[in-house]
């Protein structure tokens, strides 16, 4: 026997608007003295930064313009693919002048999920910003790991031909390219989480 | 047993393509998003130990004041409860909110309003709940203001809300707005959600409880963040 319970609505999502890091960033646009740093700034703060990877790249619009009045939020395991609630956060916005993002982190490993079935190291990545009614979110995979039997991927490999806007490139030894196109013939793949 | 997050409803939320709100329509994706059932990954999510917030980070009066001068406008109570969607209490959550000052002026690089700055109100602020799910803010009432859409249109009153749960599948980012607000029902963003009474579960009630004892009018927002269901696998033990 089961108590049945009422279920209810979840809240309505609104956009994050224009203005996103006077809460979630103040630091970064000089409102100093209130948090003594910003949330997510490092995603392992206890690790040496020699063992992170780079990921790098731009969030373009439908006019294939690179944004920089976004933010990135990231979640992700460790390099043994366990998720522990106190690390594996990062936040982050593109730089005003290059556009482009750089999140520096663990490269995650391969998780042994609930239901038996494992995932290829991968890292949730989520984009808010004005024009963006809800919060998106995409998954990072990674270039040159086996690919073949993450069930996600299985999932996309069903419904769409190509998974390659969900897998950052390999550019160098630890760097890896990750461009977000909102819109047009290379849509990234978002994902309802 | 495996745990998965309920799905979202698109009708109790807002559509991403939304003309009516234009800068919506270079950044909406036009693809369909892809569903799936919960792995871990969404079902994890980072949890912020109490200690990160600061004695002032929920008064949002005095955590930018210089010299103890107030900020200009009209001071409330912003308060409510958090919990999933079986109304289980969420402790630890964390809030952070932003929101412009009592003129509708943003503390920000890309605010072109004309309205002055209040230089001891930054708009910014967090709390985490307690153990019942509740979390409260002291600030003041933000202004509406005139912003570039279809011609020049009016932002109802607001404040911003970024949300985590346990869960990053339960992380929202929303806005509150003020009952009796007359600019709430033609603004394209709170319209863009289809269904009547989720837009209206983002208007806060106003509470006179304390207005005597804190001399202070407060508005009730309370939030509901996603549940999480049990479910069966189809290989179940005979004989259950």
């Amino acid at each position: 026997m089961s108590d049945i319970k009422t279920v209810l609505d979840e809240t309505p999502f609104q956009t994050a608007g224009p203005f996103l890091h006077i809460g979630c960033l103040p630091n970064a646009i000089n409102i100093e003295g209130i948090f003594d740093t910003d949330l997510g700034v490092k995603p392992f703060a206890n690790r040496d930064y020699d063992k992170f990877i780079k990921i790098t790249g731009s969030v373009f619009d439908g006019n294939g313009k690179a944004l920089d009045d976004i933010m990135l939020e990231s979640w992700q395991s460790d390099e043994n693919g366990v998720y522990s609630p106190e690390c594996g956060f990062a936040r982050f916005v593109p730089d005003t002048l290059t556009k482009k993002f750089n999140l520096y982190t663990l490269k995650p490993g391969f998780i042994n999920d609930i239901d038996g079935k494992a995932q290829s190291p991968h890292i949730l990545l989520s984009i808010s910003s004005r024009g963006l009614n809800m919060t998106l979110n995409t998954r990072i995979y990674f270039e040159g790991d086996d690919l073949t039997s993450d069930p996600l991927l299985s999932i996309v490999r069903n419904s769409r031909n190509d998974v390659s806007s969900l897998v950052a490139k390999k550019i160098d030894e630890d760097i890896f390219l990750f461009d977000i196109f909102l819109q047009g013939d290379k849509e990234t793949i978002f994902l309802d989480i | 047993m495996v745990e998965g997050l309920i799905k979202r409803n698109p009708k109790k939320h807002p559509q991403l393509n939304f003309p009516d709100y234009k800068s919506s329509c270079s950044r909406a994706p036009k693809n369909k998003k892809i569903s799936f059932s919960s792995t871990s990954t969404e079902i994890s999510g980072p949890v912020f130990n109490k200690n990160i917030i600061g004695k002032l980070d929920n008064d949002l009066t005095l955590n930018f004041s210089k010299n103890n001068t107030l900020p200009i406008g009209h001071k409330i109570i912003v308060f409510g409860r958090i919990s999933d969607q079986f109304s289980n209490p969420i402790e630890g959550a964390l809030i952070e909110i932003w929101q412009a000052n009592a003129a509708g002026k943003y503390l920000h690089h890309n605010d072109n309003n004309t309205a002055p700055i209040d230089p001891n109100f930054a708009g910014c602020g967090r709390s985490i709940t307690c153990s019942k799910g509740y979390y409260e803010f002291i600030t003041i009432q933000p202004g509406p203001y005139p912003y570039p859409n279809r011609g020049i249109e009016w932002r109802p009153m607001h404040i911003h809300f970024s949300v985590f749960g346990k869960s990053f599948g339960q992380r929202l980012i929303t806005q509150m707005y003020f009952e009796g607000d007359p600019l709430i029902n033609s603004c394209p963003m709170v319209n863009s959600i289809p269904d009547e009474k989720a837009k209206q579960s983002l208007t806060s009630t106003l509470d006179t409880s304390r207005s005597n004892t804190q001399k202070l009018l407060s508005y009730k927002f309370d939030i509901i963040l996603r549940g999480t269901n049990q479910t069966f696998f189809e290989n179940r033990k005979e004989g259950l």
